[in-house]
């Protein structure tokens, strides 16, 4: 266990020598945070409630979205893919600790660093600037931080899953962003699925991408509270458990017919 | 065309028109594109996975419309009008500047070199690098948005509304080609900001989306005046729907999508060639 959170506590000091691309990322994301917010707001100039969701409601889980993205980073993460690629995963699978607990290990360190140095100061530009609400001391932020975890960790499992594609196909890059996009509408990250056709959100509700972006988010918002809090958070770990299943299931078949590249 | 040459700091090249640098372009491009798809399923994943990304933003805004008639004080129709032609300009400058998209890493590793040592402007060079054949899915994607809209509101294509398409798709294209350059360009500065251009990139593609009407007056001013992104389709669409602007702004400022374009492309160029003369390689 020790030597996972050695693992973790170098991704996230990895993370510290790239000081002015996270201050240019941290910049970006708020400009984007603000303006998903102004078409918020022309879409709440129409009406006073959509889907149960009132404009604060609805601000507050725009910001939420956008200020997770990257702790849940669902684009753009091909870290494993780039090993097998490259050949290097030869040398990570024969060292003495488990495979996927390594890179989770690694995952949740990067997740750290962005929660501190980015999570947290788009929520600080979101209540200065829109006035957001806070979740509730301590308990709201316990929860919000609690599924938000989760929400990483079952996002890792499907981004691995994605890169493990990488031993089989030369695709996993082709495949990686058709998977992305879908996850970005599916997950709740564009807009709040309840705001989708009563069928097609219940089936995005039922799908483990809501686990990532919507129930982390609707926790900050604060629209689940109690028993259906922890159903959510229920759904989020079996999720978890499920993805991650899944992962060593592909590890250990990959490493079967592992074909070296690189020589 | 002394033009093209000037804005690459390069040695001194053959005096070459016009006609000759468009075929040493698809000479150049067209290598790179047939090598592209030699690999034909990594190609069809690619061109459905851009053509997705777009979509992702068109489904946002057939999701509001579920709730409201009009945003701002535009249908559904309407919006759709800007979208496809947000998007598909977006679409073919990406492509045409994806020379550019990765070029960060030539300054990076030094290999920027090679290309000030060869007989032609660094800027045509690094323009002809590559192709994003690719994004064909996204911008055949906005097209037909950008069709349906217009059968749907039934525009009269009158000479001087079909002028305007051309016109606005052309400038729109530029002003966000400029956007790649300039983004490509500030790697002689430093690599580590590169992400802020994805404000006017993205973030342009993402809010000219939607109708100028949605910003706060100082951000409507600024993507007028500052950095010319309601050009790129905002007011060319009021021309073409016949509104006036509701800001007040007199009607012919509805045609100057073509000066804010020639605006950007000067203020690319600018930097490119303060760049370029600013590179000194790297060590070791």
């Amino acid at each position: 266990m020790r030597l996972y959170v050695e693992v973790a506590k170098r991704a996230f000091q990895r993370q510290l020598a790239y000081r002015t691309a996270n201050l240019a990322g941290l910049v970006t994301n708020a400009v984007f945070g603000y303006l998903r917010a102004l078409i918020i707001l022309a879409l709440f100039e129409a009406r006073g409630d959509v889907a149960g969701y009132d404009v604060t409601g609805a601000l507050s889980y725009t910001w939420a979205t956008q200020a997770t993205i990257m702790c849940i980073a669902l684009w753009g993460w091909y870290d494993v893919e780039e090993t097998i690629r490259s050949g290097d995963v030869v040398s990570d699978l024969a060292r003495p600790f488990s495979y996927l607990g390594y890179w989770l290990a690694r995952d949740l360190g990067r997740a750290a660093y962005f929660f501190v140095m980015r999570c947290l100061p788009l929520v600080a530009v979101a209540v200065s600037t829109f006035g957001i609400p806070l979740p509730s001391f301590p308990l709201g932020w316990l929860a919000w931080i609690g599924t938000l975890l989760l929400a990483t960790v079952a996002s890792f499992g499907f981004r691995m899953l994605v890169n493990l594609t990488a031993f089989w196909t030369a695709d996993a890059r082709g495949l990686g962003n058709i998977a992305m996009a879908l996850v970005t509408f599916l997950s709740g990250f564009i807009v709040p699925l309840p705001f989708l056709p009563p069928l097609v959100r219940d089936v995005c509700l039922a799908l483990p991408f809501a686990a990532m972006v919507q129930t982390p988010s609707d926790v900050f918002v604060g629209k689940l509270a109690g028993a259906s809090l922890l159903a959510a958070a229920g759904l989020q770990l079996a999720w978890c458990v499920a993805l991650l299943a899944a992962c060593q299931l592909v590890v250990a078949a990959a490493t079967r017919r592992v074909f070296v590249q690189g020589g | 065309m002394d033009g093209l040459d000037a804005v690459g700091v390069g040695p001194p090249t053959l005096g070459r028109s016009l006609p000759e640098y468009v075929a040493l372009y698809w000479r150049l491009v067209g290598a790179r594109a047939r090598s592209q798809l030699q690999y034909k399923v990594s190609f069809a994943l690619l061109v459905i996975g851009s053509a997705l990304n777009l979509l992702v933003d068109l489904g946002e805004i057939l999701v509001f419309f579920r709730f409201i008639r009009s945003l701002a004080g535009w249908s559904l129709p309407e919006v759709a009008l800007l979208y496809g032609f947000s998007s598909s300009s977006f679409a073919i400058a990406e492509a045409l500047a994806m020379g550019f998209d990765q070029f960060h890493r030539n300054v990076v590793h030094g290999t920027f070199d090679r290309t000030l040592v060869r007989p032609l402007g660094a800027f045509f060079q690094t323009f002809a690098s590559d192709l994003g054949v690719r994004r064909v899915g996204r911008v055949g994607q906005g097209l037909l948005v950008l069709g349906i809209a217009a059968a749907w509101l039934g525009v009269d294509w009158t000479p001087d509304r079909a002028a305007m398409l051309v016109v606005t798709l052309a400038s729109g294209t530029t002003i966000f080609f400029s956007f790649f350059v300039i983004g490509a360009a500030s790697s002689f500065w430093t690599v580590q900001a590169n992400e802020v251009v994805n404000i006017f990139t993205h973030g342009g593609s993402f809010i000219t989306a939607y109708p100028a009407d949605v910003l706060t007056s100082w951000l409507r001013r600024f993507v007028t005046f500052v950095v010319p992104l309601a050009f790129i389709n905002y007011y060319p669409t009021l021309y073409i729907l016949g509104r006036s602007d509701p800001l007040g702004l007199p009607d012919w400022v509805r045609l100057l999508s073509p000066v804010a374009a020639i605006a950007m492309v000067l203020a690319a160029r600018t930097v490119w060639s303060l760049g370029v003369r600013r590179y000194q390689s790297t060590g070791s």
